[in-house]
């Protein structure tokens, strides 16, 4: 069976989450397709991390359903959402800062020689190869080096290089660029559109609305846990996307 | 690689080279590089050393376990008691394992399913099984006499060698191998230093923490079969204070309290010093208050300088 192109990657159809009295998310509507990078925008408290934690199966939703290439699917783990090829860098914590990047970077999906001993070995000739060949860090010689030992833009780099290597189909990115500087920044941009040019398609969340319009082909808008609306980067601009979002 | 573990190697090392130099400069004063003192050593590590162990693995993952000291004097009732009513020592042992080992995932079930802090979940287990150790008791002591076999394998001698030391240093390489070389090592590693990351990529933090408690447990009562097969008998008192002991081997060996850092080595190598130090001190005929100062002194300074190297590593 082939599917359509026009098929999304990921579809959310009527999604609600509640927390205590707090409406989350209510019927909620998203979807990412092939190849595309989509903005997930909205003011504080929009929504925007519920949805992303939904998708990376960290929460569950009250209500709605899934599908992944137009077939229906449940994510209600974390092994489930890596089984849909979705791989998510978090706000707060994409990495443990006290272990080394080799293991952050195999974490959970450790190669073994068996009996559930780690082939360090191989691991580490992995990581170096990712990291000096394709997402290019520069000062990073060594495998070991403990990840709070990095500055924010290395470790979203690292982050990147994970989901590259692991063959991640969606990747979520939940404000990957609060932390980081200038330079930083544009250099996360840069990793996106290379990952674009690799196939992955991705979810970008971001304040900044110029980062958005930049990197993104679509943009879903949410407010107050609703969606008010999903254009395509054609059919609008930074000072309509702006005035969507403060006017709700 | 690790910054702190260095350091305290290197402290060990010139308090020993200071030892054995002050030994051999005034041979009858200070009798360190003497059989006896060696002997005395090589025993009296490996019963701390042993819980430290598993205490250690356990604060890797970020959680404490205050009741080893009394699954360790329980340890000695239980395979005493049982091996009494006639079972084989061996079974006795096996028995006396299990219900470490169950009292160690009752402690870790206890502490993720009602999410408390594992402080308090295993202070009352240090109150329950000390209660049920007294009762078991009725305030007397027991004694435990095994046949030579299994004496002899538990505490004679190797080439020279104390068994128990031997034990100590296997237990120690399996652990090294757990921690440093396996997947669930490095599982121990990633829950202790984020639990919440650790969880995201799909690492389940409440098994991983279970597992540990009982290996903390295990590690435990391994110790107190070891000590009751030594002396022959065990007390109801006995082990109170081992708990906060372990800990201090653990920190002094560069582990922190807040999870995810350390080395097993550094556990070795922590458990020796604590007990060289004690040493020495009676060497040299010190007041016992001496021995308290000097442990809570090394074990704030390794605490200070720990926290800085690793900060400093950090920047
Ligand atoms: N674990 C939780 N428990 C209770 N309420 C929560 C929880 N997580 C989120 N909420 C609430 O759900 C709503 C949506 O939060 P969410 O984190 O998804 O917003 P967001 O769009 O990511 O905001 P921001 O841009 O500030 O990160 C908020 O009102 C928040 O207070
Ligand atoms: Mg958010």
């Amino acid at each position: 069976m082939t599917i359509p192109s026009s098929t999304p990657l990921l579809a959310l159809k009527g999604i609600s989450k509640q927390y205590g009295h707090v409406q989350a998310l209510s019927g909620v509507d998203f979807q990412i397709n092939r190849n595309e990078i989509v903005g997930l925008l909205g003011d504080n408290g929009a929504g925007k991390s519920t949805l992303v934690r939904i998708m990376s199966g960290v929460e569950f939703p009250d209500s709605g359903q899934v599908f992944r290439d137009g077939q229906p699917a449940t994510i209600k783990s974390r092994k489930d959402s890596e089984k849909l090829g979705i791989e998510t860098i978090y706000q707060d914590s994409a990495l443990v800062g006290s272990a080394s990047i080799m293991r952050n970077f195999f974490a959970g999906r450790e190669l073994t020689k068996g009996l559930g001993i780690l082939d360090t070995h191989k691991m580490n000739a992995i990581v170096m190869d990712i990291l000096v060949n394709m997402v290019r860090i520069s000062g990073i010689n060594s495998p070991d080096i403990l990840v709070e030992a990095l500055s924010g833009g290395q470790r979203q780099a690292v982050a990147i290089a994970r989901a590259v290597y692991f063959k991640t189909a969606m990747l979520l990115l939940d404000e990957p660029t609060s932390a980081l500087s200038v330079r930083e920044t544009a250099k996360l941009l840069e990793h996106l559109a290379e990952l674009k040019r690799e196939g992955v398609s991705a979810v970008f969340i971001t304040h900044n609305l110029y980062h958005a319009y930049e990197s993104c082909d679509r943009f879903t808008i949410l407010s107050r846990g609703q969606v008010i609306g999903s254009l395509a980067k054609a059919e609008t601009s930074v000072r309509e996307l702006n005035d969507l979002i403060v006017k709700y | 690689m690790r910054q702190p573990i260095v350091n305290i190697c290197l402290f060990f090392f010139v308090l020993q080279v200071i030892c054995i130099v002050a030994s051999l400069l005034y041979p009858n004063d200070f009798r360190y590089v003497s059989e006896t003192n060696i002997g005395l050593l090589l025993r009296a590590i490996p019963v701390l050393g042993i819980i430290s162990l598993g205490v250690g693995v356990l604060m890797i993952t970020g959680e404490y376990d205050l009741s080893v000291g009394s699954v360790y004097t329980l340890a000695g009732y239980s395979i005493a008691l049982l091996f009494g009513m006639g079972l084989p020592v061996w079974l006795a042992v096996i028995a006396t394992l299990a219900i470490a080992i169950a009292i160690g995932v009752t402690n870790g079930l206890i502490t993720v399913k009602f999410a408390i802090p594992s402080f308090i979940a295993t202070m009352g287990a240090m109150l329950v099984v000390r209660g049920v150790v007294r009762w078991l008791s009725e305030g007397r002591t027991v004694s435990f006499k095994p046949d030579e076999t299994f004496s002899g394998l538990l505490t004679g001698a190797f080439y020279g060698i104390e068994a128990p030391f031997i034990w100590f240093i296997g237990l120690a390489l399996l652990t090294g191998l757990l921690v440093h070389k396996s997947k669930l090592g490095n599982h121990f590693y990633l829950v202790g230093g984020h639990e919440k990351t650790a969880i995201a990529v799909g690492i389940n933090s409440h098994r991983v923490k279970v597992i540990a408690f009982a290996l903390a447990s295990l590690a435990a009562a391994i110790a107190g079969i070891l000590s009751i097969t030594r002396v022959g008998t065990a007390t109801p008192a006995q082990g109170i204070g081992l708990e906060l002991k372990a800990i201090a081997v653990c920190v002094i060996g560069g582990l922190f309290l807040s999870g995810g850092r350390g080395t097993v080595l550094g556990i070795v190598v922590g458990a020796c010093l604590m007990y060289m130090v004690e040493d020495v001190l009676l060497l040299l005929r010190a007041p016992g208050f001496y021995l308290d100062v000097f442990v809570g002194a090394i074990l704030v300074v390794a605490v200070i300088l720990n926290t800085w190297l690793t900060r400093k590593a950090g920047k």
